[in-house]
């Protein structure tokens, strides 16, 4: 019963989440001085061409029935024609371009998890002796190191000097593409995962469980994976969802670095062209990916432990 | 105590280096077509840019502004943040609980997406818009520490000893509870100013940076565009927004541990 109440609890704070997100987009447009119709056809544009295209976003009604409408159209996923690509809609442009972002950051956790976890378990067990200390000042050095100022360094090296990995913005680039990328985003979060991982099993390792696992002649390898991870899975999770709005703004970045379609690409494009509709639509589309992909997290945690769902 | 002062020295020398060259160097707008995407030589040592901007000029400047923009952000968010956080501590109930679920969602809010959301809304932002967007979530891991830390102090009893003599909460606050928080938050600065340089970088990187132009973000974005032309200026972008990153980083823990 707890359970579905936090849940409901969850759902309710994530609407409210995207409904914050896209008012804030809604009245920055609107009250921010500067008139969007004019943002849009420049700043020599006469008055009887911005007459129709204010009708067009409905900017000639009162500000309230603005937002009602807003509100409308969020709920009904109608969030009015893109300005550059007429006859297409807001929504189908979105739709379109979400699939590459939602694949480049699935991908993205899984490696980043994956590695992090490994770096973990080989730190906490005893197979490295003296040689565990560097993997805590490979993830700590590697935290440290945004993707910014190394996602550009790698790609010139391997993809355009040696060419050992496709170029992800290339079309025929494939998996492989989608991979390198992955890996990229991947990899800030596989050292954060790394560090939370190993104070979990640190102090996983004092309990009592784990001097049972080991009395019973388990191996090393059967203590740390078996008995020691399951337990240590709840921070795990917390760590990646904590994670996911900074992997979010990574995507954007290597979108933009490799000219790679998505969601971030849109946002990009349609700032730049201020087809404001679709640039409305592809933010709110964002923060809900966002929010959804925070649910799945909590989800995740309460499936693997337990003592959440109590 | 002298380990801790050495973790200041990344960060005064690069700026002292970078003010030293930003003096000395030509202004950071000046083109010099001939010198278009120039490699380093003698007369320029991080090389020319497009359009043949040199990079020793812009790099410094960029990282000036840049990191007087990121240690301007990182003070109001603690300034706001810590005693909003302490106070939400020791006067408990509803406002603890208000405060502290505010700070889970705007720690976990997509803060770039947020960034842009608010940024596609200005023609071209200038720094000032920049400082206002990166406020809307920078207060928060300093509320949150310092509610943490404000919990366990709450409880001590030095403060109830203060309560009981009748000091007032502002009082409390002052002089008993916020001197005990400072030693983490410190360490904060360092992280939230050290993000700020990068958050500023990635959303110069992808457009929506500063109007003037001059920052790391854009070095790095001519970079990508003449990367097989001129793989010089990527290297000097790339290494400059990770020195600046990480000697803020540094430098914030340099306070680390630091009690009273």
């Amino acid at each position: 019963m707890r359970a579905v109440r936090t849940l409901v609890a969850r759902v309710l704070e994530a609407v409210l989440v995207v409904v914050v997100m896209a008012s804030i987009v809604f009245f920055a447009m609107r009250l921010l001085p500067g008139d969007p119709a004019r943002l849009v056809l420049g700043d020599e544009a006469d008055e009887a061409s911005l007459a129709p295209l204010r009708h067009k976003l409905g900017l000639d009604a009162p500000l309230y029935m603005q937002y009602a409408r807003f509100l409308k159209g969020l709920f009904t996923l109608d969030l009015g024609e893109s300005l550059r690509h007429p006859g297409e809609s807001a929504a189908s442009r979105v739709a379109e371009s979400i699939g590459p972002t939602a694949q480049l950051a699935a991908l993205a956790v899984a490696i980043g998890a994956a590695l992090g976890v490994v770096a973990a378990v080989l730190g906490a067990g005893p197979w490295l002796g003296e040689r565990k200390r560097w993997i805590d000042r490979a993830a700590t050095a590697v935290a440290a190191t945004p993707l910014l100022s190394f996602a550009p360094l790698v790609t010139f090296a391997l993809a355009a000097r040696l060419r050992v990995v496709p170029l992800p913005g290339d079309p025929d680039s494939g998996f492989g593409g989608l991979l390198f990328a992955s890996s990229l985003l991947a990899i800030p979060l596989g050292a954060q995962v790394a560090r939370v991982s190993r104070a979990a099993l640190d102090e996983v390792a004092r309990s009592q469980f784990l001097t049972v696992a080991r009395a019973k002649g388990a191996t090393a390898a059967r203590t740390w994976i078996v008995h020691a991870l399951p337990a240590s899975a709840g921070p795990i999770v917390t760590v990646v969802a904590s994670q996911l709005g900074a992997l979010l703004g990574g995507a954007v970045v290597l979108e933009r670095l490799f000219e790679r379609p998505g969601l971030g690409s849109l946002i990009l494009e349609s700032y730049s062209t201020r087809d404001l509709p679709v640039l409305e639509a592809a933010i709110v589309a964002a923060g809900a990916f966002f929010v959804a992909a925070q649910i799945a997290a909590a989800l995740a945690h309460a499936a693997i432990d337990p003592r959440v769902r109590r | 105590m002298r380990r801790r002062i050495l973790r200041l020295v990344p960060v005064t020398a690069l700026l002292a280096i970078s003010a030293a060259f930003a003096l000395a160097s030509n202004n950071p707008d000046h083109l010099d077509l001939t010198a278009s995407f120039a490699a380093p030589s003698a007369g320029s040592l991080l090389g020319h840019g497009e359009a043949g901007v040199d990079l020793a000029a812009v790099v410094p400047h960029a990282v000036l502004r840049g990191t007087a923009l990121a240690i301007v952000v990182a003070v109001i968010g603690f300034a706001v943040g810590a005693p909003l956080g302490a106070f939400a501590a020791i006067s408990r109930g509803r406002l603890e609980r208000f405060v502290d679920r505010a700070c889970d969602l705007v720690q976990s809010f997509p803060s770039f997406l947020l960034a842009l959301a608010v940024l596609s809304a200005v023609r071209s932002p200038n720094r000032i818009h920049l400082a206002c967007v990166f406020l809307l979530t920078a207060w928060a891991p300093f509320a949150r520490l310092s509610l943490t830390q404000a919990r366990v102090l709450r409880g001590a009893a030095f403060v109830e000893a203060a309560q009981a003599l009748g000091a007032t909460q502002a009082r409390v606050l002052l002089s008993h509870v916020l001197p005990n928080v400072m030693g983490p938050l410190a360490v904060q600065l360092g992280a939230t100013a050290s993000a700020i340089i990068v958050s500023e970088a990635a959303l110069s990187f992808v457009g929506l940076g500063p109007r003037d132009g001059v920052s790391l973000g854009s070095v790095l974005d001519q970079g990508v565009y003449s990367m097989l032309l001129a793989p010089h200026v990527l290297v000097v972008g790339s290494v400059a927004v990770f020195i600046t990153s990480l000697s803020l980083l540094i430098a914030g823990r340099a306070a680390e541990g630091e009690r009273r």
